[in-house]
């Protein structure tokens, strides 16, 4: 690797591998699921993933910059590093997949319900393949431009300043809410993302800045996820958000200007790039952690098998509530991942170093 | 030259075949690795004339009163030089002074063939008395005189313009360079032509990295001829298969010396007016002189107006296309009228409507750069017709089309680089086409891999897409808006200068 990653790119690339397509519909959730005022759980699920980050600084600190494979392949024997990876390997890649399939079957919903899903999915697929093999310092470059290209939206929810309705938030807090803890699971893995920067410890280049643009990642997340939840909380009522499938969706289409309107179908367009990089850097890792697998094997053909198969896979659920039932699965091993990894590697240095460094 | 030999004709023509080897560091100077006959040859007279066999352009006057010979190509010497400096001396001196005449400086003895053929191709005099010969440089080709440049033209700011002459170009460089530090190094290209290529840099301002990547790639070029200095580029830049040009290429001499003083290297060659800067990136494209000869307010809304021509060309169409066939739902109420209306008497799919009028001006485009001033108004006022009357009453397309693809087609020129803005017209019609097919999402599509192309692409190996990644928001006060002069301190950082400063005022 030429080039190393600067932090502020690294923040950036995490930004957009968690936020994702799952701001279409995460008002709804929290509405249902959390309750009144169900917006300001986000700052709950923050500080969880926030923990975690703070798990992966610790790893990250003590490693010393080494790669987690190097770490894993150091201290365990093959018999549990070999299924570690393939169960890495798989979740990675069907998350990747199954998200894209996501976006694709969101969009076919709402403008093309005659065009085969899968035909779009192929062209997705092809130009996250190209992206992936260009390598992680490319892939961060893609995104800063991607990043530009999607944030400005942010700046459309001042449009619903005039609409929006204090007495809509009520005092209430958490007030009907249900299934909190299996809800508050699917909630949380709208965060997910920032766990793969476990595998970009070999390439980034300043050891100071890498873990705080983490945290600024996370915060942009974070912050973004809260502009759009408040706003649909204040322009909505509750029981309207309950009930209504993509809140976000609604809440653009209600953006008119003289010569355009019904701009959510640019908008949901234009998300295809958050869409791209999700499944890009979940691929990617997925291909990395294969490559320490079969480490003769060719990067491109790894790539190129994984994709295949994502593609393969992606076929099986066809229709929008299996896919996110898959989701809501793979979301969880997901998690356990985010937290389990971090833990067992924590656990293999301070054996190794006898605890002397441990925090 | 080794040219007319049957076997170094076989070897020539087979390394132009080869694919050239880019790793940085091994050595390829082609001449120092192929066995040449003329290398270790005394020069003599005989060689020298059985060398040029048959080119009746070569002029050999003889001094059999002093015992001189004199051989030089009477088109590529100066008449006043030869004259002065030869003729003159020669004919007013007996035998005994010739030797004497000889051994000052400007006079170059010469030892092998090769370099005294060579010199003879270059326009210098070879003058041989006894078993000695010497080369007198009296070179002073034909050139036309400097003019404006007709492809970049400004409203305000200097007017001339680089020359097919490389001597003439590097004379203009150093009268406005007037430092000691601008070094230039001179490199051959083309193994039949041997155009000569000049590397422009300042010492202490240029990385010397990029000096010696960009002079290993030119050493490693294995071609019969260059013709030009965008020719140049596509045989020295990172990725020849890229539809977008690596390196910016200019003919006008401000531009040239404002991207040597920011820490960029310079190439100029013979028998070209293009110009070469590298490294470059794709947002350099969208500046132009202009922007710093106005007032900053000025400049900046030059170069905003530039970015968003960039996307209008891009776009306009495709999204026409996009929503015509897939998403009437956008177009508001009233407007809605007005398209339904003007596209009722078009028997044909936007795409296929949009990808006619596209190509038509296209080749109203073409057909108006190749032909002279007076019959491309004609091209143009037919073309006018055509597109602007013909073809809506005709029920071919409709009015709205017309527009979106007339101010496409406008802001495409807009860009002010016309290598940039032909690359863009070209991907143009990707995006239109993944328009017909997908709507927005096709747009989207088009763009996204835009980007990861673009995104893949390095010039001299670095990024093509800085500033913007790797970010520096430092630089974007001289790529997206164009600061006032006090705020553009520093050089930018993709020439990764050792002297970063270029204004030390206070404001």
């Amino acid at each position: 690797m030429r080039e190393k990653l600067h932090p502020f790119h690294v923040g950036l690339l995490v930004f957009m591998v968690q936020a994702g397509v799952v701001s279409i519909f995460l008002p709804r959730m929290l509405a249902q699921y959390m309750g009144y005022n169900g917006w300001v759980s986000l700052l709950l699920f923050s500080a969880v993933a926030t923990f975690n980050i703070f798990l992966i600084s610790v790893v990250y600190r003590l490693s010393d910059g080494k790669s987690i494979f190097q770490i894993i392949e150091q201290s365990l024997p093959k018999v549990i590093v070999f299924p570690l990876y393939t169960v890495l390997v798989s979740v990675w890649t069907l998350i990747g997949c199954i998200a894209a399939k996501q976006y694709i079957l969101l969009f076919t919903v709402f403008v093309f319900p005659t065009t085969p899903p899968m035909y779009m999915k192929f062209l997705f697929d092809i130009i996250a393949y190209s992206l992936i093999t260009k390598g992680i310092y490319n892939i961060s470059k893609a995104a800063t431009v991607f990043f530009w290209m999607v944030i400005w939206t942010a700046l459309l929810l001042l449009f619903f300043l005039k609409g929006f309705e204090w007495v809509n938030l009520t005092p209430f807090f958490f007030k009907e809410s249900s299934d909190v803890i299996v809800g508050g699971l699917s909630i949380f893995t709208a965060f997910l993302g920032y766990e793969l920067v476990l595998l970009l410890f070999p390439y980034v280049n300043s050891k100071k800045g890498f873990m705080s643009a983490v945290y600024f990642g996370n915060f942009l997340t974070t912050f973004i996820y809260l502009a759009i939840c408040l706003t649909c909380f204040g322009f909505y009522s509750f029981k309207q958000l309950t009930r209504m499938k993509f809140p976000l969706i609604d809440l653009l289409a209600y953006i008119r200007l003289p010569f355009v309107e019904r701009v959510e179908n640019i908008f949901i367009a234009l998300y295809l790039v958050s869409a791209l990089m999700s499944i890009t850097m979940y691929i990617w890792a997925a291909s990395e952690t294969a490559q320490s697998l079969i480490p003769r094997a060719s990067k491109r053909w790894i790539t190129g098998v994984l994709v295949c198969g994502a593609f393969a896979v992606s076929w099986i659920p066809d229709v929008l509530s299996e896919v996110e039932l898959w989701l809501k699965y793979l979301g969880y091993m997901a998690s356990g991942i985010a937290f389990g990894l971090p833990l067992l590697l924590i656990a293999i240095l301070a054996i190794n170093n006898g605890g002397k460094k441990l925090v | 030259m080794g040219i007319s030999n049957d076997t170094r004709e076989g070897a020539a023509f087979m390394t132009l075949f080869r694919r050239t080897n880019r790793l940085p560091g091994k050595d390829a100077r082609r001449d120092d690795n192929r066995p040449n006959d003329d290398a270790d040859v005394p020069p003599s007279l005989q060689h020298t004339l059985d060398n040029f066999k048959d080119c009746m352009d070569l002029v050999h006057h003889a001094f059999p009163e002093i015992n001189v010979n004199l051989v030089y190509f009477g088109h590529l010497v100066g008449a006043e030089e030869l004259s002065r400096d030869v003729t003159i001396p020669l004919t007013n001196i007996r035998e005994n002074e010739v030797q004497a005449l000889l051994t000052r400086n400007q006079y170059k003895l010469t030892t092998n063939s090769k370099s005294l053929i060579k010199g003879i191709l270059n326009g210098e005099a070879a003058i041989f008395h006894n078993d000695n010969v010497y080369l007198m440089d009296v070179y002073k080709p034909e050139a036309r005189s400097i003019q404006q440049s007709e492809t970049e033209t400004v409203i305000t700011g200097p007017h001339d313009s680089f020359i097919e002459t490389a001597s003439a170009n590097l004379s203009l460089i150093r009268r406005r360079v007037k430092s000691s530090h601008l070094k230039v190094i001179k490199l051959e290209v083309g193994e039949v032509t041997k155009s000569i290529v000049y590397l422009l840099y300042i010492e202490g301002i240029a990385n010397m990295e990029y000096v010696r990547e960009l002079t290993d790639r030119i050493n490693l070029i294995e071609i019969d001829a260059v013709h030009d200095g965008n020719m140049l580029i596509q045989y020295i830049d990172d990725f020849p298969n890229s539809v977008f040009p690596l390196f910016s290429t200019t003919e006008r001499t401000d531009t040239a010396v404002s991207k040597l003083v920011a820490g960029r290297i310079v190439g100029i060659l013979d028998g070209s007016p293009s110009v070469f800067s590298a490294p470059s990136s794709f947002f350099e494209f969208m500046a132009s002189p202009d922007d710093y000869y106005q007032r900053w307010a000025t400049g900046t809304s030059l170069r905003v107006l530039r970015f968003i021509a960039l996307f209008i060309t891009l776009t306009f169409t495709a999204l026409y296309v996009s929503v015509t066939t897939f998403h009437y739902e956008m177009i508001p109420e009233a407007l809605l009228l007005t398209i339904t209306e003007s596209r009722s008497k078009v028997p044909f799919p936007p795409i296929y409507e949009a990808l006619l009028m596209e190509v038509t001006i296209e080749l109203l485009r073409e057909a108006g750069a190749r032909l002279p001033t007076k019959i491309g108004q004609t091209i143009g006022i037919v073309g006018g017709i055509v597109i602007g009357q013909a073809a809506v009453q005709a029920g071919f397309t409709s009015n709205i089309l017309i527009i979106a693809v007339a101010s496409s087609a406008i802001a495409s020129f807009v860009i002010p680089s016309y290598v940039m803005s032909a690359s863009i017209r070209l991907v143009r019609f990707g995006l239109i086409i993944m328009a017909g097919i997908l709507g927005d999402l096709g747009i989207a599509l088009g763009i996204a891999y835009l980007v990861v192309h673009l995104s893949g692409l390095t010039s001299l190996n670095s990024s093509y897409l800085t500033p913007v990644s790797p970010n520096n928001f430092k630089d974007w006060r001289d790529v997206f808006i164009r600061a006032p002069f006090w705020a553009l301190r520093r050089r930018p950082s993709q020439s990764r200068s050792p002297n970063l400063v270029r204004n030390r005022m206070k404001k």
